[in-house]
């Protein structure tokens, strides 16, 4: 391992708990991670294993009760260390009554006034379905360009359509004025997420967090888009955490991987040791592996 | 310009299927009239109207021809706005010239009651937030309360009033207010006022208005776009108003059939000279050219409503114009 | 289902209960209304011999409000029944049907849903001989779209369902799906909420209309809403003549609303 540098971001013992019917359901449960600065932090579980909760948890999105009852996230910015959920109320407890209560009018309050500071500069997201990722009512370019003047608040009218227009072209869409002037319900889910990644990258984010982003489209489109992320974060040496279920797109983006199971890190393991089947693995990811007719490698017992 | 011309010709398409409607109910009104028991001009005129009123009503309704030359008769004067002339209740006046400007009030009161009753949803709403178990109680207490008809909560409301005004005002030494005792038979706006607030307490509006804006504010709220607008750092605010445009037309346009069945009832109570009153009285009175051309407005009233409401909806919402075009 | 909702439903329940007991009782109580007037005992407060005490003229109101029942019950069965089985007919067909049956349904329930219900309701009395059972014919009419609307959307939901669409390829014909498995099996909350929701306002209009005076019960037989009309002459110390029946409608109409949603729902958890 080479002498790593202070990562960006970095989350520790972060716990999740949701109130069901029933009972309280613990569905992130201490979970430590970090990215470092202009890498790709790859986060793999199938469904419900807490991988985009954790994600959501670094983008200040948790929703629902209680949320997010535990843990640090510490965010770097220029050498400034800030600690995102400090002083945050985060259980009530009630001794000897009931389960911990969060009073979580206040809690979004807090969260909302600490994060809106981040979001889009600092970080930003693209999710899955990416048709519902987009304003129904209003244009492409619309939210496009609502992304560009929050970025560069000096531009003019005319250099705001064009920096959009640039954009939808770098996602590589065909006929960017097309685009720009149609609504969500008018495009291909692979167009919407072309635009939704370029209404994330307009903002220039230090971190984009790409929850699933591939999920729901067609494989040959899937395949367009990891290779559009490949493309743009070589350009922009940005920092990303590509969260997903598909282990090729992981570790064909990603240069470290977390693999999560049931709420739970199961194993962080480099790409490349993944890839040459160095090391012994988890049992979890061997199947993961196996299951994508990849070298396992040997299996920790 | 593509989406105009969609706009346009959605908006054409809607106004064909509202005449198309209008022809309809204007029909199923006019064969009640035709379905009256016997004699159908004895069954609806009031005893002892001389037979030339009776012969002109006939000739007005066509009811001396058979039912559909009558109804298209009858169709033709009432499209130019002509509805006959009242026999009791103004003998002799144009319906028309008696019906608008009750129409108009009535309109206006139950409007007013409905916006009101949205407001006060959507503030509630908001205030509320996510659904908890702790308020259940306060919720539960609400659908109690305004499930009562609104005459019921008309007369609670002006007894209560009344036996305030008597209890603190009158035995206190004070001058009464204007409006007591409810009801009143004076020209003051106060009397529509109660109305107003009688018909959002009343007839369980106020809970279904409560929960359809609070499940649509709660869909929007926690719509992925919001959270995609948020994580990008823009403002939700008008996004989310611009999100909730749709739904709240659609709930205003759905509850006015609620609310013109309601003020029917209310404006005989606070005896308002509102098209309800107007309705009622002339049915009393078997005045029937007023009868009919009220209930023609009204039917009128609700398509248009509906014509609007699909009108903005198509406007703001650009999958509208998708979806029927 | 929370615990609050639970007691929702039983509380809601025991009101329905009560008063379709009585409206069952009721016909067979004798009652004269003419030989309950007596002026000797005008507008007493209520004690063991009355327990609602007694009105203007000295009738008993307890036994006035359990004959009341009379005015709304049959007629708000009968409503709900034609709402409800037509409604739901109607539904299933403007869900499952394709071509002209399906725009000549569609057609219909819209020109009855542009009808407003009480006008409409007025102007039938004004041509007719007005009664309670014929307000709530034209009532349960009118409500046929409202119960076609919900039906409808849930027709057209499960109607590309796996288990649907397995049932039909499996052989079974597609009317006894849509009958047995969607209509009977599924739709049944749905019919019990929009049931409980036609009788509340057959309620509504029954005592409404009975409360104007000309079209509903008159005196001197008994509706809660003619019972209410009294507030006109009461002196303002004695409320109890118009507050016990107003206080029932509140109740009752309240009560059949809540059974029918908290019933409605409990049957959609227990469905899925």
């Amino acid at each position: 391992m080479t002498a790593t540098p202070e990562p960006m971001l970095q989350v520790s013992d972060l716990v999740i708990e949701f109130d069901t019917s029933a009972g309280r359901r613990r569905v992130v449960d201490g979970v430590s991670f970090s990215v470092q600065q202009g890498e790709v932090l790859g986060i793999l579980g199938e469904s419900g294993s807490g991988k985009t909760l954790s994600t959501l948890a670094v983008l200040g999105l948790v929703p629902g009760r209680p949320g997010v009852v535990g843990g640090r996230i510490d965010l770097v910015l220029d050498d400034r260390r800030e600690a995102l959920l400090a002083d945050l109320p985060t259980v009530v407890s009630t001794p000897n009554r009931g389960p911990v209560r969060k009073d979580d009018r206040r809690w979004n309050r807090l969260v909302q006034r600490r994060w809106r500071p981040l979001w889009g500069r600092v970080m930003t997201a693209v999710f899955q379905n990416p048709r519902q990722s987009l304003d129904p009512l209003m244009t492409i370019g619309a939210q496009l360009d609502e992304s560009v003047r929050l970025a560069e608040p000096t531009l003019g009218r005319l250099e705001v359509r064009g920096r959009s227009l640039d954009w939808l072209a770098r996602v590589k869409l065909h006929e960017p004025a097309r685009v720009h002037a149609s609504y969500a319900h008018e495009l291909s889910g692979g167009m919407c997420q072309r635009a939704m990644i370029a209404i994330a990258l307009a903002r220039q984010p230090r971190l984009l967090i790409a929850d699933e982003p591939t999920t729901g489209l067609d494989t040959t489109v899937r395949q367009e888009i990891v290779e559009l992320f490949q493309e743009l974060l070589a350009a922009e040496r940005r920092a990303m955490m590509y969260i997903s279920h598909d282990i090729r797109e992981v570790l064909f983006l990603a240069r470290e991987i977390i693999v999560m199971r049931h709420g739970r890190i199961v194993e962080v393991v480099a790409a490349e040791d993944l890839k040459a089947g160095r090391g012994r693995r988890h049992p979890y990811t061997a199947t993961l592996l196996a299951a994508a007719d990849l070298p396992v490698g040997e299996v920790a017992s | 310009m593509n989406r105009l011309l969609g706009l346009v010709l959605l908006a054409g398409r809607r106004l064909a299927g509202g005449l198309l409607l209008l022809v309809g109910a204007s029909f199923l009104i006019y064969f009640t009239i035709r379905s009256a028991p016997g004699d159908a001009i004895d069954a609806i005129t009031p005893m002892g109207t001389p037979p030339e009123v009776k012969e002109k009503l006939a000739a007005d309704f066509g009811l001396d021809q058979p039912p559909l030359a009558g109804y298209v008769t009858w169709l033709g004067r009432s499209a130019t706005g002509d509805f006959g002339e009242s026999l009791v209740f103004a003998p002799g006046e144009q319906v028309m010239t008696i019906a608008r400007p009750a129409f108009k009030l009535t309109l206006l009161v139950s409007g007013g009651a409905l916006l009101l009753c949205l407001f006060l949803a959507t503030a509630l709403a908001v205030v509320l937030g996510e659904p908890s178990p702790r308020q259940q109680l306060l919720t539960g207490a609400l659908y109690f309360v305004t499930a009562a008809p609104a005459f019921v909560a008309a007369i609670f409301f002006s007894q209560g009033m009344n036996a305030f005004v008597r209890r603190f005002v009158e035995d206190a030494g004070y001058d009464t207010p204007p409006w007591y005792p409810i009801p009143i038979y004076s020209e003051s706006v106060m009397p529509y006022f109660f109305a107003g607030i009688v018909l959002v307490a009343g007839d369980g509006l106020f809970m279904d208005m409560l929960n359809t804006v609070r499940a649509e504010i709660l869909a929007v709220r926690n719509a992925q776009f919001i959270a995609a607008i948020r994580a990008k750092g823009a403002s939700t605010l008008p996004h989310t108003f611009r999100n909730l445009v749709v739904p709240f037309v659609s709930a205003f346009a759905a509850r006015l059939p609620v609310v013109l069945g309601g003020v029917v009832i209310v404006e005989y109570v606070f005896t308002l000279d509102g098209a309800g009153y107007l309705l009622l009285e002339a049915s009393k009175q078997r005045d029937f050219p007023v009868v009919v051309g009220l209930s023609v407005l009204f039917t009128l009233a609700i398509i248009v409503m509906n014509l609007l409401a699909d009108v903005v909806r198509a406007a703001v919402d650009p999958r509208e114009v998708a979806r029927n075009g | 289902m929370g615990r609050f909702s639970r007691i929702g439903l039983w509380l809601s329940g025991a009101i329905v209960l009560v008063v379709v007991l009585l409206g069952v009782v009721a016909p067979f109580i004798p009652y004269e209304p003419a030989d309950a007037v007596s002026y000797d005992r005008v507008l007493e407060v209520p004690s063991v011999s009355h327990v609602l005490g007694t009105d203007e003229q000295g009738r008993d109101i307890a036994m006035r409000l359990v004959k009341g029942t009379e005015a709304f019950f049959l007629p708000g069965l009968m409503a709900a029944g034609i709402a409800v089985l037509v409604g739901a007919l109607a539904g299933a067909v403007a869900g499952y049907a394709t071509g002209p049956v399906r725009a000549v349904i569609v057609g219909a329930l819209q020109l009855l849903d542009t009808l407003p219900r009480l006008v409409f309701i007025i102007l039938v009395c004004t041509i007719r001989n007005p009664s309670v059972t014929l307000i709530a014919f034209v009532a349960g009419v009118l409500f046929i779209p409202t119960v076609a609307a919900v039906i409808r959307r849930k027709v057209e939901a499960l109607g590309s369902e796996d288990y649907i669409l397995a049932h039909i390829a499996h052989g079974f014909h597609s009317v006894w799906v849509i009958l047995y498995h969607i209509l009977w099996l599924q739709c049944w909350p749905i019919m019990v909420r929009q049931a409980a929701y036609v009788f509340g306002y057959v309620l509504f209009v029954e005592t409404g209309l009975s409360y104007l005076g000309d079209y509903g019960v008159q005196e001197p037989d008994p509706s809660w809403g003619n019972m209410v009309a009294q507030v006109r002459s009461l002196p303002p110390d004695a409320p109890w003549p118009w507050l016990v029946p107003a206080a029932a409608i509140v109740l009752t109409i309240s009560g059949f609303l809540a059974f029918g949603n908290l019933a409605a729902r409990r049957g959609e958890e227990a469905i899925r």
